[in-house]
């Protein structure tokens, strides 16, 4: 029998479809006479989420209203729901608008920007993007099946786990860090601060944390082959928490901790203080791709929650 | 009585929107293009450090993303005061390139092709890639072959695929291989032949829709806005110039100064922005951008082959011209001026160089302000930050493609309206289809346009509002 796959974007930026479009040729035959794409907003006219699919494929997390009743449509149809993405399983980028109360965000956007004429000088009040309070993960609002991270998820990836759900398989993610698959050699010297990345210029061979440049590697899951660090650019974590430690910032202060050896105090004279100083970004660095999924997943002061 | 009819989603366009007409008493009453989606990029861009702003703005859009991560970088140059070394702008505007020509054949091909292929299709199960593939699989392979390129130009020379991470304020963090520029120059002289082909493909489309009396469809008049050095046709670097609708030259600026040219009004009554050119005002200052406006505004095309394609637009269509539906024509020579570049690029020894980076410091960015455009595939892109003394964000504003034609997007649907719909009644498949391919035809990139906003699937409050702002009337309960 045909079994019938489904995609959709929420509160996300279309990469993850851009990538699965990636698949160039295979896409084409994944789509065959055994399964039929039934509904995709960026390739199919189809308006109507259909009433069964074997199988949903959501890009993004939640940031309206609309995204809700979508993923709460979207779980209702499908047997399995597959979370693509670092958006729909962490939250991603948009996330970081959790530091901020929805006004402040609004107010930025509509208001205060210089090439903004608005002479009123309120963001349009009568019919207000019903933005949910805060930005969540998908599995905040629905069960997820099968997680993909990465921002975006590689093509390979994204085909593996639409496999795996056809078929009934378990979709299994590396269990190791992006450490454990950089090319970069470690030598495990001790860090004292963390340096702006754009700072000096990196040794080409050796850890860029070890050079003490922000790199979340330690505290992402593996699976990308280290292809930031491999090109001289820190890992930013987009691939979200390495296994083990749900909360990346913490993990990734973890990490940094025994870089700087807390527990060896055979150089008086240094102050862990200063290694904590040193980050300019604390929840911009470690907790770019996921805030919303975090264990204090916003800024405490933003409100009250509804 | 109101009645509403809706095309939502809008499909195979980039992101969340809808079309809503508004009948009163039987009759069309208004007509508009909303746009679902927002999440505050501006804002939770303050307080980071403003090197990071190339790594997060890429994620504003997944087709865009490269633009996004150059304006973003360009922004940071100015804001260190660097200029970086002549490999790493060539290196960057390569990774340019390249994107372009893997955007403008997605949309081209995949989003755009089935209603140009299939014009009179009534059926929206029948309007897709997949069925081009089937029928005419040399088309889908030419798609194909184009993206893979572009995508493959960004991972060598970004890093990634998609949401690239090179881009470094003062320069780029690596070069090319020998063995790289060798393998990616054959691969790019491949393309150059499909590139060629794709402008035939995208002429006979055109000149299919002329003979159906589709060209015309959402046509309106309007200011153009691109990129050029010295007049000619530009994506990553130059003055950003402005044509009234005979195609005069209106005002060419730095973009630097992109706030003393450019406006976006916001309306009590609309989620919507719209963009204008200052010096004119709204609404007669309301321009457009995107493909076929860079044609509207150079004076000629940088390549050989592109050149020769834009003089046969010209004798053929004539410049400046105002349909959506030219904009397809405009961008499969933009995808073949963009793969001659990579050629030219790719014979260049400085994409191997080791003259990558300029040093910068802290120091550097505190207390500073940069602006970054780029012409991203849909149209001009500025980035502007303002930094406090560690160098953090304290100020962002971006001015996104898509934003800017927003005004031409809801003109151009509500015009269809006017001249073809008298009562629900018309509003069949075909007609709504109709409606769809305005809106495509500016290839619109809706989560870039992050400031325009209209959420929830039903508005509350809906307008008829005459051109000069005037609110005729309100539907809908308060």
């Amino acid at each position: 029998m045909t079994k019938k796959v489904m995609t959709i974007w929420l509160g996300g930026c279309s990469g993850c479809h851009i990538s699965l479009l990636d698949l160039h040729e295979r896409l084409l035959s994944v789509f065959s006479d055994d399964v039929e794409l039934v509904y995709s907003p960026p390739l199919l006219d189809f308006k109507e989420i259909p009433e069964h699919v074997d199988v949903a494929l959501i890009e993004g997390g939640i940031r309206n209203e609309d995204n809700v009743e979508e993923a709460e449509e979207v779980r209702e149809a499908a047997d399995v729901v597959i979370a693509v993405g670092t958006c729909a399983c962490f939250g991603g980028i948009p996330g970081l608008g959790n530091l901020f109360e929805n006004e402040e965000l609004l107010e930025r956007a509509y208001v205060s920007t210089p090439t903004t004429v608005n002479e009123e000088g309120e963001p349009p009040s009568e019919d207000l993007p019903e933005l949910t309070w805060r930005v969540h993960p998908l599995s905040d609002v629905i069960d997820v099946d099968i997680m993909v991270p990465g921002c975006p998820p590689s093509p390979d990836d994204i085909l593996e786990a639409v496999r795996c759900a056809l078929e009934g398989e378990e979709f299994e993610l590396p269990r190791k860090s992006v450490c454990d698959e950089c090319p970069r050699e470690k030598k495990g010297k001790v860090i004292r601060s963390i340096k702006r990345p754009f700072e000096g210029e990196p040794d080409p061979e050796r850890c860029l944390l070890e050079q003490g440049y922000p790199c979340l590697g330690p505290a992402t899951r593996a699976g990308c082959g280290g292809r930031c660090p491999e090109v001289g650019v820190p890992c930013a974590g987009c691939r979200g928490p390495a296994e083990g430690a749900p909360d990346q910032g913490a993990g990734m202060i973890s990490a940094l901790a025994s870089a700087y050896r807390v527990e060896e105090e055979e150089e008086p004279g240094f102050d862990p203080v200063e290694l904590a100083e040193s980050v300019p970004d604390p929840v911009g660095w470690f907790y770019r791709f996921t805030l919303a999924s975090a264990l204090i997943p916003f800024r405490a002061d933003r409100g009250e929650e509804p | 009585m109101s009645e509403r009819v809706e095309v939502y989603p809008v499909t195979r366009i980039e992101g969340h929107a809808r079309i809503t007409v508004i009948f009163e008493d039987g009759r069309p009453e208004d007509v508009r293009f909303q746009v679902l989606e927002f999440r505050g990029f501006e804002k939770f861009l303050e307080g980071r450090p403003v090197e990071d702003a190339p790594i997060i703005t890429p994620r504003i859009c997944g087709i865009c993303q490269v633009a996004h991560h150059l304006a973003s970088v360009k922004a940071c140059d100015a804001v260190f005061g660097v200029e970086p070394p002549e490999p790493a702008v060539k290196l960057r505007n390569l990774m340019h390139q390249a994107a372009n020509v893997h955007s403008h054949a997605l949309h081209l091909y995949f989003l755009a092709a089935p209603d140009l292929v299939y014009p009179d299709e009534e059926d929206p199960a029948a309007r897709h890639v997949f069925r081009i593939a089937e029928e005419r699989p040399e088309v889908v392979k030419a798609a194909i072959e184009l993206r893979k390129f572009g995508q493959k130009v960004v991972e060598k020379v970004g890093g990634r695929p998609i949401n690239p991470v090179t881009g470094v304020p003062g320069g780029v963090s690596r070069s090319l291989s020998e063995e790289e520029r060798d393998e990616l120059l054959a691969e790019a002289k491949e393309v150059l032949e499909i590139a060629e082909t794709t402008v035939d493909f995208a002429l006979e489309l055109t000149e299919r829709l002329e003979e159906e009396g589709l060209l015309d469809l959402g046509a309106l008049e309007t200011y153009h806005m691109g990129l050029v050095d010295g007049g000619t046709h530009e994506l990553y670097d130059g003055t950003l110039r402005a044509v009234d609708p005979e195609g005069n030259v209106a005002v060419e600026f730095d973009p630097s100064e992109y706030v003393d040219h450019i406006a976006e009004l916001v309306r009590p009554h609309s989620y919507l922005k719209f963009p204008y050119l200052r010096d004119v005002g709204y609404p007669d200052g309301i321009y457009r951008v995107n493909a076929l406006s860079r044609l509207n505004v150079c004076d000629g095309m940088p390549t050989e082959r592109a050149q020769a394609r834009l003089e046969e637009f010209e004798e053929r269509f004539g410049l400046p011209r105002h349909e959506p539906m030219l904009y397809h024509l405009a961008r499969a020579i933009e995808i073949l001026c963009s793969v001659e570049l990579c050629i030219e690029l790719l014979e260049d020894d400085d994409v191997t160089s080791d003259e990558i980076r300029e040093e910068v410091t802290v120091d550097d960015a505190a207390d500073s302000e940069g602006v970054g455009c780029v012409e991203a595939p849909r149209g001009v892109l500025i980035h502007h930050f303002e930094t406090d003394e560690d160098g953090l964000i304290r100020a962002a504003n971006l001015v996104v493609a898509t934003v800017q034609n927003n005004p031409a997007m809801e003109e151009g649907v509500r015009r269809v309206v006017e001249e073809h719909v008298e009562s629900p009644d018309d509003m069949d498949d075909l007609l709504l289809n109709r409606l769809e391919m305005v809106i495509r035809a500016y290839d619109p990139c809706l989560s870039c346009a992050s400031h325009a906003v209209r959420v929830g699937r039903y508005p509350i409050v809906v307008e008829a509002v005459t051109r000069d702002g005037e609110v005729l009337a309100t539907l809908g309960p308060k």
